[in-house]
């Protein structure tokens, strides 16, 4: 299976326990669907660089994970229907996932590819 | 004077010898979420910087176009300079 990253921007106004409950509802997409949640990572609410669904503000959420093709159709179909989700973007990462540092996957290490999952 | 140029060359003009700054430091990546090395590749109306005055090398500066062109689809760029809010 491949390793994908999906940045997903949530509604400002959805925050706390709701917030947490949309992550889980797609973390438990992707575990349904036969993928592999990797990481999981919440940026807290940022100003956009333009407006989205007429906010400026939005809650970032950075989702790693491992899943075959037909798990990205359902979750971003999902994610297209949820109001509380107003921009996503699913990228493949080439280089796969590491975990940030500490021991350096050897097979990865060889890859020659232009995308980077390390961690900013 | 016009003499001078026009035997002598072009005029002097300032120009340092730029160099990627992606070769020059191999610890560096280029990363669609890394907002602010991108922010440095865009003007203030938020156009990418073309590689003649940013001096980076062809392969880098394709990685920095498709990083930004993501990093604007997910709103952590601009398409264009600010848009009144008001």
């Amino acid at each position: 299976m491949r390793t994908y990253e999906n940045i997903f921007i949530v509604h400002p106004d959805v925050a706390g326990d709701e917030l947490t409950a949309v992550i889980d509802k797609y973390r438990q997409i992707l575990t349904d669907q036969g993928g592999t949640v990797l990481k999981v990572d919440n940026w807290g609410t940022r100003t956009l660089a333009y407006l989205v669904k007429k906010q400026s503000q939005g809650t970032y959420v950075q989702v790693i994970f491992e899943a075959p093709p037909s798990a990205i159709a359902e979750l971003e179909r999902r994610m297209r229907i949820d109001e509380a989700v107003i921009k996503f973007q699913t990228v493949m990462l080439e280089g796969g996932f590491e975990a940030p540092a500490e021991e350096a996957v050897a097979e990865e290490a060889a890859a020659e590819t232009a995308e980077e999952s390390t961690e900013a | 004077m016009a003499d001078a140029r026009r035997s002598g060359g072009p005029r002097r003009r300032y120009s340092r010898r730029k160099v990627c700054r992606f070769c020059a430091d191999k610890s560096l990546t280029i990363d669609y979420k890394d907002v602010r090395t991108l922010r440095n590749f865009l003007t203030e109306r938020g156009k990418i910087v073309p590689r003649r005055i940013s001096g980076s090398c062809a392969e880098h500066q394709r990685k920095l176009t498709a990083a930004i062109k993501r990093g604007r689809n997910i709103a952590l760029l601009p398409f264009t300079a600010s848009h009144s809010l008001d």
